[in-house]
């Protein structure tokens, strides 16, 4: 084969591969690692496995922050202004977390439809709503 | 009036680096070489117009004009006068501003050390950067103009500069990450003028190459100091989430990497041009995609284009102006002419090319995750979904382990073909022998060893010994190392700079511990073999905010140290923020965050111990370092 030629199939064999590799870690790594987000209200629409991973959020309600007494846990009801959810966590809440803002909980939901929740996100400013969570509120108000 | 004065001189340079960038057109109107000679002068008056415009925004920050929307949005009273003049880039407008700034250092710096050059190359390069200023000034002039004037109604004070960016790492962040960002503009213009010169050569080649290593330098240290910050600041203790806008500046990183690679083989061997070309198009495409990113917020969600159709439609025009432009005027005048010099499997030719396939596929799939959720959202009628951190690191593992190997191997091999390999033996060994050394080490002080922590401790034996030890046992005379530890100073820096960074993110991955805990006063918690003991809680009041501290003892055999982590309140925004409280060590850091009171003398505190966390940042700072002085010789050079 001429050497141009040959140096030619070189490239681009290695592009393919590596392509290749990067598509398959890509795929793999997209259908294990996807976090679809819930509403509330969709929540009550839809039946959720209690094995998925998922992400909820909404405003947290007025005077539904309900901390246990020496520990760690926390329980409070986050609201579409349609549905509610109850979630409990057990953990260090993020400063931002208060009445009336918007989080965003990663975790599983049980058998009696509370949300287990295993990350609580609120945004560092006190003006930013989760743009899910923006967006929720803004369809149902 | 200062500030009408800032606003007209952003105007000025607008119009003037309107006429700069598109003064090559009058060429062809009048077919004179005038604009030579004014292109430069023009162009630092665009930096002049641009500095003073910017100095103006900042002395209206320290005089707390309120009047201005943007100032009273990000300032205060309060704010301690550093942060006042902080403030300034603390948000989308003035970061901006910030960012043509940076752009026309870069410029302007390149006039100066080209002016006695290629008149025809330097005045296109130059109207090519002018073009990009113009377009970042008309964008912040339209829409995110941070001199807008709330009239007639002034408030007294403003809202706040955010408390988390009341920090001195996070002051210094921006301008770092920026001068990254818009240096990758000056390969962009230099490709795009030798494109239109038809000069793309190894001169080309030798110019670009600076420019691009100085970018990365700083992109990494900007990204180094985003991740320091984040670890210390957010309260987590994390020093690297995949979050979109960490993402956005780790792309265009990956990119002038692969770019500066790419480049020396171009200078070296003449191959490789049209390559070189496309990856400073996509280097400066991923830098502007970059900037719009990180504070436009357009990637949490689509609807941020709805919110805000305006900037939405402009970003768009100013990419593809840029980015399609430059495609097409690539598409017509690359080099067509192969590449002379040939190589096989065995070159270093070949391992450059594999470097540089692995960086960009790397980039276009970390890319490709960051804009995925938008994909999704616009594909599934609105469902939302977040791609999770494991994404990232199942793609980044078999990457960041190839390019290590090529790292330590590299630079033995002989351009065109490699004859010999003896050096595989020696670097096996070397490799080996540090490998077992680390790894007894590593057991010794965690008691455990792990696949993860074996791996990244061969990585790093690997890459140590190619780029150093190897050298060292090499050469016979102590002048003989000298001249090549010299010599190559810049590529042994940098490339140890990467060793260090695997092996603290290998270990601190492995070896964190971590504890949500419930303590009464006087009571202790044991996390791995550390006691922290809760000793007191008091209250009281600084310069713009009140706060809570708690005196936290670590003992390990004696006492290592007390901390005090604190829970502050600002006043002027009544926004709650936790400082956490870290006592660094050589080998780890102990990390201790306050939560919040529980019950009677009771407190919630988060508990970390951090190993080997501070190398990652050290790495970062070889990396660098290794391309500053690179960067340096080959301008000197020029």
């Amino acid at each position: 084969m001429h050497p141009i030629r040959k140096q030619r199939l070189y490239v681009v064999l290695s592009i393919l591969l590596g392509t290749a590799v990067a598509a398959f870690l890509v795929f793999k790594g997209l259908s294990e690692n996807i976090n679809l987000f819930y509403s509330p209200s969709d929540l009550k629409k839809e039946k959720i496995s209690v094995d998925n991973q998922i992400r909820v959020g909404g405003m947290v309600k007025k005077d539904s922050i309900n901390k246990e007494n020496n520990s760690l846990r926390t329980s409070f009801v986050i609201t579409d202004f349609e549905e509610d959810l109850l979630i409990t966590y057990e953990g260090i809440l993020p400063d931002l977390f208060s009445e009336e803002a918007g989080i965003v909980a990663k975790g599983k939901i049980n058998e009696e439809g509370t949300f287990i929740a295993n990350e609580v996100l609120a945004k560092h400013d006190e003006n930013y709503m989760p743009p899910e969570v923006a967006k929720t509120l803004k369809d149902k108000k | 009036m200062i500030v009408e004065i800032g606003h007209i001189f952003l105007i000025g340079a607008l119009v003037v680096s309107f006429i700069a960038g598109f003064s090559p057109l009058l060429r062809f109107l009048t077919k004179d070489n005038f604009y030579y000679m004014v292109i430069g002068p023009m162009n630092n008056l665009v930096c002049l117009f641009i500095f003073l415009s910017f100095i103006s925004l900042i002395y209206s920050f320290l005089v707390d004009d309120f009047s201005v929307a943007y100032i009273a949005n990000n300032s205060n009273t309060l704010l301690p006068t550093y942060y006042k003049f902080a403030a300034t880039w603390g948000a989308h407008e003035g970061s901006l501003l910030l960012w043509i700034f940076c752009l026309c250092l870069w410029s302007t710096t390149y006039f100066f050390i080209n002016r006695k050059k290629d008149e025809e190359f330097v005045a296109l390069t130059l109207s090519v950067l002018n073009q990009i200023i113009f377009a970042f000034i008309a964008f912040t002039i339209f829409t995110s103009n941070p001199f807008e004037r709330i009239l007639p109604v002034v408030p007294i004070e403003g809202a706040d500069l955010n408390p988390l960016l009341q920090d001195f790492a996070f002051t210094i962040h921006p301008p770092l990450l920026y001068l990254g960002y818009s240096g990758l503009a000056v390969p962009f213009a230099l490709s795009l003028s030798a494109l239109i010169s038809k000069k793309i050569d190894s001169v080309w080649a030798r110019e670009a190459r600076p420019w691009s290593l100085l970018s990365s330098g700083f992109l990494t240290l900007g990204i180094a100091l985003g991740s320091w910050w984040a670890y210390y600041e957010l309260g987590w203790g994390g020093w690297w989430f995949w979050d979109p806008v960490e993402n956005a500046a780790f792309v265009p990183w990956l990119i002038s990497v692969a770019m500066f690679h790419s480049l020396i083989v171009t200078e070296k061997r003449g191959i490789y041009k049209n390559w070189s070309i496309l990856l400073s198009i996509l280097a400066f495409a991923a830098s502007i995609l970059g900037t719009f990113l990180v504070r436009s917020g357009i990637l949490t969600s689509v609807h941020v284009f709805a919110l805000d159709p305006e900037r939405g439609v402009f970003i768009l025009a100013i990419f593809s102006y840029f980015i399609l432009g430059s495609l097409i005027f690539y598409s017509f005048l690359n080099n067509k002419l192969p590449g002379r010099s040939t190589y096989n499997l065995t070159s270093k030719e070949f391992g450059f090319l594999l470097n540089n396939i692995l960086l960009v596929i790397l980039a276009l799939s970390i890319m490709f995750g960051t804009l995925f959720p938008l994909i999704y959202e616009a594909l599934n009628d609105g469902d939302q979904i977040s791609v999770g951190a494991p994404y990232y690191e199942i793609l980044i593992l078999p990457f960041a382990l190839a390019l290590s190997i090529l790292q330590g191997a590299g630079l033995y091999l002989s351009w065109s073909s490699t004859k010999q390999f003896n050096f595989l033996n020696r670097v096996a060994i070397e490799s080996f022998s540090i490998f077992v050394i680390l790894s007894l080490l590593v057991f010794f002080i965690f008691g455990t060893l792990s696949w993860g922590t074996f791996l990244a401790i061969a990585m790093f034996s690997w890459i140590f010994s190619g780029n150093l030890v190897d050298a060292v046992y090499q050469s016979t005379q102590l002048q003989e190392l000298k001249s090549i530890l010299i010599k190559r100073f810049g590529m042994i820096s940098a490339h140890l700079g990467t060793a260090f960074l695997i092996l603290g993110v290998g270990i601190v991955t492995t070896f964190s511990l971590e504890r949500d805990v419930v303590l009464q006063k006087g009571e202790s918690y044991k996390l791995g073999s550390t006691h922290f003991i809760f000793k007191e809680i008091q209250e009281a009041k600084r310069l713009n905010y009140s706060f809570q501290s708690a005196d936290i003892e670590i003992r390990e055999e004696g006492l290592i140290d007390q901390i005090s982590p604190e829970k502050r309140n600002y006043l002027s925004s009544n926004q709650v923020m936790t400082e956490a409280a870290i006592k660094p060590t050589l080998l780890q850091d102990y990390y201790v965050t306050l939560g919040e009171q529980v019950g009677d003398g009771t407190w919630t505190f988060k508990l970390q111990i951090k190993p080997f966390i501070r190398w990652i940042w050290f790495g970062a700072i070889l990396i660098a370092l290794g391309t500053f002085v690179s960067s340096y010789r080959y301008v000197k050079r020029l």
